[in-house]
C-alpha cells in the first residue's frame, strides 16, 4: 500500500494554518523593543515619541503589567534539591522592569496597525541603561566574586541535585583497579523549529475570555503558564492551536511574548498578533544544552563497571525556564547508568544562571547529554585500558534475564535485550568489515573511525493522565480531541490507524483536533517522546468504550444478551450466528441527535517507557580541510511495538540528523566580554543540510513494553540520544592515530584541522571546548 | 525595512541622473545582498533605481576576443549560457555554485562585483582574468577596481554596464563553502591568461586579493607540486567564530590545489 | 504607494502596496495565499519559494514592484487543478506525501517548490544534483532523507 498521511494533502497544497496565517478582522499587530545589551539596569524609557507614531494603538511597559496584575513566569523544580533544598526562583517578569538580563529579552511591546508601522515604533522608544557586568559562562558564574544576577540566588547556583549514593560510589573507587575519568562540554545550541514562534491573541470583554493563537506541544501546560503569568482565571484562557511548524522542546513553554500579547488585546480591543523574526527567534527562544561535565568511572582488574561519578554543571541561561529543571536532572536520574550493571553510581547537578537566554528543553532533553556523557566515557576507559569497546560494553551489559531491572537509584527498567540489540547493529554496520574500509580510507589519505553508542532513554510519564474524547457527526465523521500537540509527530494520522484498526472503520473517518478551545481535556503536552504510550493508550480504552457501547446497541438490535455479542472487524455478531450489525450502521443509527450515545470520552494513566538502542556511525575525515563526512550510520533500536514504521523512521531520520547537526556545527555563540549573541541568524548558525548523513540504515529489535497496553516505548528522540556519542566517539576514533586524544562538540572543520595540527606538531593533544 | 521610493527607469542615461540627482538613492539590481540589508533596517535609501531591466545592461557575447557580459545578467544566466561555457566555462562554473538556486535566479554579476562582498564568488574570476569593468562613465582595470572590503573604485551615482574578460587558454575556481551561509569561506580562482599564471582569492581575506606567490611557483611549473608545500601568510586573513586565519590560510592552499587538479584533469580547465 | 500588476497562479491582480513591501506580503497578506511561509529574515531557508516566471525565488526576497508584470505561481497553483476537491495533486507534492518527506509540513511548500522547479531544470537528478539543487532550502523535521527520495520518485513520475 502506498505511504500517506493524513496530514500530508493541507500541508502539500499550503493549506496548513500556522499561527501567522490566522487573521481576524480589525487585527492589529505588535512588535517588541529587546534589551540590546546582556545586563543592565533600566534607568528610564521615553516612549513618548513612539506613542505618537502614526498607527500607533499602544505602547506596553513593565507599568502596564504590573497594573494588570502580571506576576513571575513561572518555575519549579520537579524534586528536591540535595538535602532537600529547594528551587530558589529567580523573578522574571514579562516585560523587563528594573533589569534587564540577557540580550532579546523583552522590554517593550508596541501596538500598531501593521507590523512595520509597530517596528517603526518601537525604533522610536529611548531607553537609558547603566551597564551592569555581565557573566556568560555556567564556570564564570560560579566562581567567587561572580556578577550576581538575582538577589534571590546569592552565588548564581538556583539549585543542586544529587542522585545515586555518593558514600557507595567512594568505596567503589576507593578499591577499583582502574579509575578513568572525562571532562566533557555538551555545546549550547538552538532548536530552530522552521516555523518561528508567534502569538495571536483575541479578547471579548463582554464574556472576559482570551483566545490565543499559539505555537504550542499542548494546551494544558500552555494554559496553566498563561494563567500562573497574568493572573487571568484558568476558565477564561482558550488556547487555540491548529498546525505548530516544528517544536522539538521549544514550544512547550509560555513564552513571557504571549502573556504581553494578551494584554496587548485587551487593551487595545483589537485582535494582536506578533508572529517573530527568525532573529528575534534566536534571541528568544529558549536555547539548550549548555552542560559542562565530568565523569568517572570505577573498574576492576576485568573491565566490571564498580561505580559511576558524573558532575554536570548546566548553564541556565538568565531566568530559569518552567521545563529547565526538569530537563536538567530528570533524564540524569532515571538512565544514571545507562545499559550497564553498575553497582553504584551518583550525579550532581548544579543550575548556574547567566546572562543568557534560558535554556529549556530541545529534543531528547537531557537524555542527550547523560548519554553522551556514559558513552563516551565508556570509550575513554576501553582505549585507556587497552580493551575492545565493543568488548567493554558486553561485560557490562544488563541481561536480558536480569529484566525487570531495579537501576541502582531505586528506579527501573521493565524491559529491554541490550546484547541482542547490540549485535544485531553490529551485524547491520559491518562492525567486523572496518578495519578494510579503514585501509582503504588510509590509502585515499583519510581518516576513517567507526564508534559505537548502547544507550538507554526514559519517555515521559506524564504528570496527568491522557484523556481523549471522540465526538461523531452527523454524516459519519468521528473527531478525536487529545492535548498532546501534532507539530511533525502524524498523530493525525497515527491516532486514526490505531483506532480504525481496532474499530474496523476506514481511517479517514477520523479527524484529529488538539487545540480546540471547546473540549477542555485533561493530558500532557507533546514532549518526552510519549504520545504514543500515553495518548495511544487512551485511544485504545477509547475504542473498546465505543466497542462496549456498541455491543449493547448491537444486543439490542439484534436481540440477544449483549454477552452473546462478540466484536470482529468492524461487525458485531451473536455467537456462532450469521446474525450481525456493523459497528458503522449502529454509528449511522445512533450517533447523531441530542443524545449523541456514541460521543465518548476516555482516559489513562502510563508510566515512563525505557527505548533503548545501539547506534554505529562511520566517518571519514579530510585531514586537509578538517571536514569530517558522516559515510555510514546505523541504527537499531528497540522502541516496542511499531504502530507505523515509515512514520518511526522518520522521526529516527530527523532526530538522528538533529544530532549530527549538533555534532557537526550547531553551537550557538555568546561573546564573553559583551553578551552579546554571535550566531543569530542561518548565516551564522550552521544547520545541517541535505549532505549531511550518508548510507543511513535504519533497524529496529522490538521488546514491547508490559506498561502499557499497546506495547510500544518512544521513538522521537532516540535519534538524538544516540547520535551524538555515537558519531563522536567514531570522529575520536579516526582522530586517535594522528595523536588527538581529547574532542570536544562541534567537529567543525576548523576544529578539526586545529586538534588535527595541534597533535601532529606536538602543541597537544586535546581539543577541548573554548 | 524604511520607506524608500522604486523607480525603474526606461533608459541608462536616466537611471544614472535618478541616482545623482538624489543623494539618498542607491541603484537595485538583483538585490539578493541589498533587500536582506533593508530588512534587517541597516540601510536606509530615499530611492531605489532598480536597473535590471535596462537593455545597456543585457547580454552576453564573445567580441573581438574577449567575453562581454552585461551587468545585468543573472548568475543562472550565465551558469547556463553557451556561450559562456565554450569561452570561459570555469567562470559559468562558478556562477553555478553561486549561493542555491533562488539567488542564482535572481542575483546579477554587476550587483555581485559593485558589492564586492569579501566572501563573494565573482571577485575572485575578475580579479584573476584580470577583466575590465565597464561603467557608465569608464573602464576600470581589475586590478584597480577592488579596494578592500565591500569598497570598490566606483563613484557615488557610478553604474556597472558590463564586464570584459580575456578568455583564458586554462581556468578554474574552487570554493570551500561556510558551513553555515553557503558563502565562501575561502575560495581561489586560477587562470592562465596570455601565458601569464594569476591566482586570487575570495572568503579568506577583508577583500579579494591575489596570491603572487603561487602564481611564481605556478609560472614555472603549472602543477599541483609546485604549490602544495606553499606557507600562506596568516597575518591579514579573517578570524571570527567560525575559523581561525591560520584556517582560512591552510584553505588557500587547499582550494588553490584542488582548483589546480581541475584545470589539470581537463582539457582548458572547468 | 505603487499599484502592482501580475498574474498569481492564472489570474490577473493588482494590488496597491508601499513600494517597501515584498512580494511574500503580498502573496500572504494582500492576497491570502498563505502557504507561502516565512521561516527567516536573511534569505536562507527557503519557505517562502515561489516561481516568478517560470524560476524559484526567494518571495521574501524581493519587492513586490519588481513583481510588475511577472507570472507568479504558489504552492496554491502547483498542483494541475486547484479547485477545492483538490482531486489531483503534482507529481511532486504526491512523492513528498508518499516518501513521508514532510513532518510538520512547515517547509513543505517552499520546499516543493523548489524541488518542481529543479526538476524543470534536471529531469534525472542524482543525489549531487538534488542536494545541490536544494541549498536554499532547510528543513529541521526530516534530516532531508526522505525529501531526496521524493525528489528521485517524483523525477521518475514526471519523465514518464
Amino acid at each position: 500500500m502506498t505511504f500517506s498521511r493524513l496530514e500530508d494533502r493541507r500541508f502539500v497544497t499550503g493549506a496548513g494554518r500556522y499561527v501567522s496565517d490566522w487573521n481576524f478582522p480589525g487585527q492589529r499587530h505588535a512588535a517588541f523593543l529587546r534589551a540590546d545589551r546582556a545586563h543592565a539596569r533600566i534607568v528610564s524609557i521615553d516612549i513618548e515619541a513612539a506613542r505618537a507614531m502614526p498607527g500607533v494603538r499602544a505602547v506596553i511597559t513593565a507599568a502596564d503589567t504590573a497594573a494588570a496584575g502580571f506576576r513571575s513566569l513561572p518555575c519549579a523544580a520537579p524534586i528536591p534539591g540535595k538535602g532537600g533544598s529547594a528551587l530558589l526562583r529567580p523573578e522574571r517578569p514579562v516585560l523587563a522592569a528594573d533589569v534587564v538580563r540577557f540580550v532579546g529579552e523583552c522590554v517593550v511591546c508596541v501596538v500598531a496597525d501593521t507590523a512595520i508601522a509597530a517596528q517603526d515604533a518601537v525604533e522610536a522608544i529611548i531607553v537609558e541603561y547603566e551597564d551592569l557586568p555581565v557573566v556568560m559562562t555556567a564556570e564564570a558564574a560560579v566562581a567567587a566574586g561572580a556578577p550576581q544576577l538575582h538577589p534571590a540566588i546569592p552565588g548564581n547556583v538556583a539549585i543542586e541535585f544529587e542522585t545515586g549514593d555518593p558514600l557507595a560510589v567512594a568505596a567503589a573507587f576507593e578499591g577499583a583497579a582502574h579509575v578513568v575519568s572525562l571532562d566533557l562540554h555538551n555545546q549550547r545550541v538552538v532548536g530552530s523549529p522552521m516555523e518561528p514562534k508567534g502569538c495571536l491573541a483575541r479578547h471579548d470583554p463582554e464574556t472576559g475570555d482570551y483566545f490565543v493563537h499559539v505555537c504550542t506541544q499542548g494546551t494544558t501546560g500552555m494554559r496553566a503558564q498563561l494563567v500562573a503569568t497574568t493572573g487571568i482565571p484558568d476558565e477564561h484562557v482558550h488556547i487555540v492551536a491548529e498546525d505548530v511548524g516544528g517544536g522539538f522542546g521549544l514550544r512547550f513553554n509560555a513564552y513571557p511574548e504571549y502573556s504581553a500579547i494578551m494584554l496587548a488585546a485587551r487593551l487595545t480591543g483589537a485582535p494582536v498578533r506578533w508572529v517573530a523574526s527568525r532573529s528575534e527567534v534566536f534571541l528568544s527562544d529558549e536555547h539548550a544544552r549548555g552542560v559542562s561535565s565530568r565523569g568517572e568511572v570505577a573498574l576492576d582488574a576485568e573491565g566490571n563497571f564498580l561505580a559511576f561519578r558524573f558532575n554536570f554543571l548546566n548553564d541556565m541561561g538568565a531566568y530559569i525556564a518552567p521545563t529547565g529543571p526538569v530537563v536538567a536532572v530528570l533524564s540524569i536520574r532515571a538512565c544514571l547508568a545507562g545499559v550497564y550493571r553498575v553497582p553504584a553510581a551518583v550525579a550532581n547537578v548544579r543550575l548556574a544562571l547567566t546572562n543568557s537566554v534560558p535554556m529549556a528543553a530541545y529534543r531528547g532533553a537531557g537524555r542527550p547529554v547523560i548519554s553522551y556523557m556514559i558513552e563516551r566515557l565508556v570509550d575513554q576507559a576501553a582505549t585507556e585500558l587497552g580493551i575492545d569497546p565493543v568488548e567493554l560494553r558486553r561485560r557490562n551489559l544488563i541481561p536480558p534475564t536480569a529484566m525487570p531491572w531495579k537501576t541502582v537509584n531505586g528506579l527501573g527498567y521493565d524491559s529491554g535485550d541490550f546484547p541482542a540489540v547490540l549485535d544485531k547493529a553490529l551485524g547491520l554496520a559491518d562492525w567486523h568489515g572496518f578495519a578494510a574500509r579503514r585501509a582503504e580510507a588510509s590509502a585515499r589519505g583519510h581518516l576513517r573511525g567507526i564508534g559505537l553508542a548502547t544507550f538507554i532513554e526514559s519517555t515521559g510519564g506524564g504528570a496527568s493522565p491522557d484523556e481523549v474524547e471522540a465526538r461523531f457527526g452527523d454524516h459519519g465523521e468521528i473527531t478525536i480531541h487529545a492535548v498532546s500537540h501534532s507539530h511533525g509527530q502524524s498523530h493525525e494520522t497515527a491516532y486514526a490507524e490505531l483506532l480504525a484498526a481496532v474499530l474496523g472503520l476506514p481511517r479517514e473517518r477520523f479527524r484529529l483536533r488538539n487545540g480546540d478551545p471547546a473540549v477542555r481535556l485533561a493530558g500532557n503536552p507533546t514532549g518526552g517522546s510519549r504520545t504514543m504510550h500515553g495518548v495511544g493508550s487512551a485511544l485504545r480504552v477509547l475504542a473498546d468504550d465505543i466497542i462496549a457501547k456498541g455491543r449493547e446497541l448491537a444486543a439490542r438490535a439484534l436481540e440477544a444478551a449483549s454477552a452473546d455479542i462478540e466484536f470482529h472487524d468492524g461487525v458485531f455478531r451473536i455467537s456462532g450466528t450469521d446474525r450481525s450489525v456493523s459497528l458503522d450502521t449502529l454509528i449511522e443509527r445512533h450517533a447523531g441527535g441530542p443524545e449523541r450515545v456514541f460521543d465518548t470520552r476516555s482516559s489513562a494513566r502510563t508510566g515512563s517507557t525505557f527505548p533503548n538502542g545501539c547506534h554505529v556511525a562511520e566517518v571519514e575525515i579530510n585531514p586537509a580541510t578538517g571536514v569530517v563526512s558522516i559515510e555510514r550510520y546505523t541504527a537499531v533500536d528497540d522502541a516496542g511495538n511499531l504502530l507505523n514504521p515509515t512514520i518511526v523512521a522518520g522521526q529516527m531520520h530527523g532526530a538522528i540528523v538533529q544530532g549530527a547537526g549538533q555534532v557537526l556545527g550547531e553551537h550557538a555563540i555568546y561573546d564573553l566580554e559583551t553578551g552579546q549573541f554571535l550566531t543569530g541568524s542561518f548565516m551564522d548558525y550552521a544547520m545541517p543540510k541535505a549532505v549531511n548523513v550518508h548510507g543511513l540504515v535504519i533497524a529496529d529489535h522490538p521488546v514491547p513494553t508490559p506498561t502499557n497496553v499497546l506495547g510500544v516505548k518512544g521513538v522521537g528522540e532516540a535519534g538524538v540520544t544516540g547520535s551524538l556519542p555515537a558519531l563522536m566517539n567514531a570522529i575520536l576514533e579516526a582522530l586517535r592515530p594522528v595523536g588527538v586524544t581529547h574532542f570536544d562538540m562541534p567537529a567543525t572543520p576548523a576544529r578539526v584541522w586545529g586538534a588535527i595540527g595541534a597533535a601532529r606538531s606536538g602543541e597537544g593533544r586535546r581539543f577541548a571546548h573554548a | 525595512m524604511y520607506e524608500f521610493t522604486y523607480i525603474r527607469p526606461g533608459s541608462l542615461p536616466e537611471a544614472a541622473a535618478l541616482l545623482a540627482s538624489n543623494e539618498g538613492a542607491k541603484p537595485l539590481s538583483g538585490g539578493m545582498t541589498l533587500i536582506p540589508t533593508l530588512k534587517q533596517r541597516l540601510s536606509q535609501p530615499s530611492h531605489l533605481v532598480d536597473i535590471t531591466a535596462l537593455a545597456a545592461l543585457k547580454g552576453i557575447a564573445v567580441v573581438d576576443g574577449r567575453l562581454e557580459i552585461g551587468a545585468a545578467t543573472r548568475h543562472i544566466e550565465v551558469a547556463t549560457s553557451s556561450v559562456v561555457r565554450q569561452s570561459l566555462p570555469a567562470l559559468a562554473a562558478l556562477a553555478a555554485g553561486i549561493g542555491d538556486p533562488q539567488v542564482r535566479n535572481r542575483g546579477t554579476m554587476g550587483g555581485s562585483v559593485a558589492n564586492n562582498d569579501p566572501a563573494a564568488d565573482y571577485p575572485s574570476a575578475v580579479l584573476a582574468l584580470g577583466a575590465t569593468v565597464h561603467t557608465d562613465r569608464r573602464a576600470i582595470a581589475a586590478e584597480d577596481f577592488f579596494q578592500g572590503m565591500f569598497a570598490t573604485a566606483l563613484e557615488p551615482g557610478e553604474l556597472i554596464v558590463r564586464i570584459s574578460f580575456p578568455l583564458a587558454e586554462r581556468a578554474a575556481y574552487a570554493k570551500f563553502p561556510h558551513p553555515a551561509s553557503g558563502y565562501a569561506m575561502t575560495g581561489v580562482f586560477i587562470a592562465v591568461v596570455g601565458g601569464a599564471v594569476r591566482v586570487a582569492v575570495t572568503g579568506a581575506g577583508p577583500g579579494v586579493f591575489r596570491w603572487t606567490q603561487a602564481e611564481t611557483a605556478l609560472q614555472a611549473r603549472f602543477e599541483s607540486a609546485a604549490i602544495a608545500d606553499l606557507e600562506v601568510d596568516a597575518t591579514d586573513l579573517n578570524a571570527d567564530i567560525h575559523a581561525p586565519a591560520a584556517y582560512r590560510a591552510n584553505l588557500v592552499r587547499v582550494m588553490a590545489l584542488r582548483a589546480l587538479e581541475t584545470i589539470l584533469t581537463s582539457s582548458k580547465g572547468q | 504607494m505603487s499599484k502592482v500588476s501580475l498574474t498569481v497562479n492564472g489570474k490577473a491582480v493588482s494590488v496597491d502596496v508601499e513600494d517597501r513591501t515584498l512580494l511574500s506580503s503580498v502573496l500572504r497578506e494582500s492576497l491570502g495565499l498563505t502557504g507561502t511561509h516565512i521561516g527567516c529574515d536573511t534569505s536562507q531557508c527557503g519557505c517562502c519559494t515561489v516561481h516568478v516566471d517560470g524560476r524559484v525565488v526567494k518571495s521574501c526576497t524581493m519587492l513586490a514592484v519588481q513583481a510588475e508584470g511577472s507570472d507568479v505561481m504558489t504552492i496554491e497553483g502547483l498542483a494541475p487543478s486547484h479547485d477545492a476537491s483538490g482531486a489531483t495533486l503534482h507529481p511532486v507534492q504526491q512523492a513528498f506525501s508518499e516518501c513521508h518527506a514532510l513532518q510538520c509540513g512547515f517547509c513543505t511548500p517552499g520546499m516543493i517548490m523548489a524541488v518542481a522547479g529543479l526538476l524543470k531544470d534536471t529531469p534525472d537528478p542524482d543525489d549531487q544534483q538534488i542536494i545541490h539543487g536544494l541549498e536554499g532550502n532547510m528543513c529541521r523535521c526530516t534530516g532531508y532523507v526522505n525529501i531526496v527520495k521524493a525528489v528521485k520518485q517524483a523525477a521518475v513520475t514526471m519523465r514518464a
